[in-house]
């Protein structure tokens, strides 16, 4: 793929914070560390010797020593943040005091570290963007970032991170900005605990919550986001680990996900969004113990798989969605252990979805357990535990002594004529599916679990 | 009945693109909901049928795939990038490629009704000014890398 400039190698190691220089040096870098060792005068010269080999960053050490310190405080003698980059040797701490600074477009092209003290605020009043970051393991902790200006080119972020490795953006605040974080063409970079807010109204004037383009191991973790366009955005994100992050309120999804391979995400929240949360033209994704809950319209998803393969969903609670997994074009998909209660659909199948496998998953109380547009099917269900399934166990197996059909014959008259929902309670329509259930003739005929489980799977 | 018939064959007469509601409608291409006013585009079929996409690499995927049949379209519709939702069609367009543009679906094409207005945008973006046979061609091969695996 084009994207992908061949110029640069993909890093073996997953990034994690104890790890101090995990990445391969491009030239820039290597540039970059010898200028950092002038500064690391009088360390150990076996420290020296194991920083070359490294080719990475001076380690803490400087940024503790009081040189390696700057403080801006609003009537301090450095008092704009613009000033003390400016000011700043590589290496250095810049300690940004509580207060409000009316900054904008700053530019970080050296290794340095910005903490804010009792959340500072950076307000750009509506133009411009707010603080772009262009050098390697940049750390940015604890300042408020507010009101961007709207434009349709990724400078508009709150904050922007280009062509660097090792940056780390912790325990940020971002208030109604057009998108809050951008990360394009990053690598090994971590992003947590940041807390991010937007108030647009319409889904064309707001941007991503968290955005990550074209990017290699980025980790994605203990975030909130609320009221942007899509919560968290990756888009040719290789390798990324997104978890514990909470997406509600968002106007389109609440994740989404587009030719990002090879990533896992777990143990996120994702609820009230426009649309739920996509995963679309990707394989290799594993998504865990994720709670999808509460998307709901007509457009709206707990997951819409398109064109997804060899991947995984398992221990996921989907709840009181419309539809609660839709697949299209996806194939080669485990879908084990998950709850899914209280749906509009449980699982939508379209035909061109393929060998997907369908495993000891509750389905409780949707309105259609399975729904497909096909009479043909190729896909397996097997010992899933079925509410609505009424056979019994007299055997004592633990599973149904007759298979069952989870896909009701209205529910293939709703999909070729949505307006037929309104009968959805009447005494004709029972009388249709039990005639069905007993005798298939439009239903997909190996549309079967043979074993249905007589109890609840225990998740 | 007759009347009903009547009015029907009115309304249908006028062919050419609708209101797009963002943030609502899906595309019917790659499923994703249109949210971008600078990149949504319409097919419009000879039955007065529109299909809605989020990019124009969408649209002109969709018109390749032989889901609509080539005797059966209408008209290709593309929005005007500096002025908004203003309608273009697709064939008489420019377009620029720029990496600095980054259109829904990653192909980063937008389109201008007016050539000058490209080689504008080109001068701030880089990129290439092009025409819809090669926006065709662009789709064509990054698409087919990437849809392989199915």
């Amino acid at each position: 793929m084009k994207i992908f400039n061949s110029t640069r190698s993909v890093p073996s190691g997953r990034w994690s914070p104890g790890m101090l220089h995990p990445l391969p040096c491009s030239r820039q870098r290597l540039q970059h560390s010898s200028a950092k060792k002038r500064s690391t005068v009088g360390l150990a010269p076996f420290f020296f010797g194991l920083l070359f080999m490294l080719t990475a960053i001076a380690t803490e050490a400087p940024a503790g020593t009081g040189s390696g310190e700057l403080v801006v405080r609003p009537q301090g003698p450095v008092a704009s943040i613009a000033e003390a980059i400016e000011l700043a040797e590589p290496g250095t701490t810049i300690r940004i005091m509580a207060g409000t600074y009316n900054e904008r477009e700053l530019v970080i092209s050296k290794k340095l570290t910005l903490t804010g003290e009792g959340f500072p605020v950076i307000d750009a009043r509506n133009e411009g963007f707010i603080l772009k970051v262009l050098a390697d393991s940049v750390q940015i902790r604890g300042i408020e970032f507010r009101n961007t200006g709207v434009s349709y080119t990724r400078d508009h972020a709150a904050l922007l991170v280009e062509d660097a490795n090792g940056v780390v953006i912790d325990g940020n605040r971002f208030t109604d900005n057009f998108f809050a974080i951008y990360l394009a063409t990053v690598r090994g970079s971590l992003v947590a605990n940041n807390h991010i807010t937007a108030s647009g109204t319409r889904e064309a004037s707001s941007g991503n919550g968290i955005h990550l383009w074209s990017t290699w191991d980025i980790e994605v973790t203990g975030n909130t986001i609320r009221g942007h366009r899509d919560g968290i955005y990756l888009e040719f994100a290789k390798g990324a680990l997104i978890y514990e992050n909470v997406s509600n309120g968002n106007l389109r999804y609440g994740l989404h996900f587009m030719f990002s391979d090879d990533s896992h995400y777990h143990d996120n929240t994702f609820s009230n969004n426009g649309a739920g949360v996509a995963v679309m033209y990707s394989k290799n994704v594993k998504m865990t113990g994720n709670r999808f809950v509460e998307n709901w319209g007509p457009a709206a998803y707990g997951l819409l798989l398109k064109d997804i393969s060899d991947s995984q969903i398992s221990g996921n609670l989907f709840r009181d969605n419309t539809i609660a997994i839709h697949s299209e074009g996806s194939n080669r998909i485990a879908v084990k252990n998950n709850h899914i209660i209280r749906n509009g659909w449980g699982v939508k199948v379209m035909a061109n979805s393929q060998n997907n496998v369908f495993s000891s998953n509750n389905f409780i109380e949707n309105t259609f357990d399975v729904a497909t547009n096909s009479r043909r099917n190729y896909n397996t269900f097997e010992g899933n535990y079925w509410s609505r399934y009424d056979g019994y166990d007299l055997d004592q197996t633990g599973t149904g002594d007759v298979p069952h059909r989870p896909v009701r014959l209205y529910s293939l008259i709703v999909e070729q004529n949505p307006a037929s929902l309104i009968l959805i309670r009447s005494f004709f329509i029972d009388l249709l599916d039990l005639a069905e259930r007993i005798m298939p003739t439009l239903t997909p005929e190996t549309l079967i679990d043979e074993k249905p489980l007589m109890k609840e799977v225990n998740l | 009945m007759a009347l009903m018939l009547l009015l029907f064959a009115i309304a249908s007469c006028e062919r050419g693109p609708e209101q797009i509601h963002y943030g609502s409608e899906e595309c019917a291409y790659c499923r994703m909901i249109i949210s971008e006013p600078q990149y949504g585009s319409q097919l419009v079929t000879k039955h007065g049928l529109v299909y809605k996409f989020d990019s124009i690499e969408c649209l002109a995927a969709y018109d390749m795939s032989g889901e609509v049949q080539a005797d059966h379209v209408h008209s290709l519709w593309v929005p005007d990038f500096p002025a908004g939702p203003e309608w273009v069609p697709a064939e008489e367009a420019h377009y620029l490629h720029s990496e600095s543009l980054r259109s829904p679906m990653g192909l980063s094409i937008s389109a201008y009704s007016d050539y000058d207005e490209a080689v504008l945008h080109q001068q701030q973006y880089r990129g290439s000014v092009i025409g819809w046979d090669v926006v065709r061609e662009i789709v064509k091969q990054e698409w087919r890398l990437q849809h392989s695996q199915n």
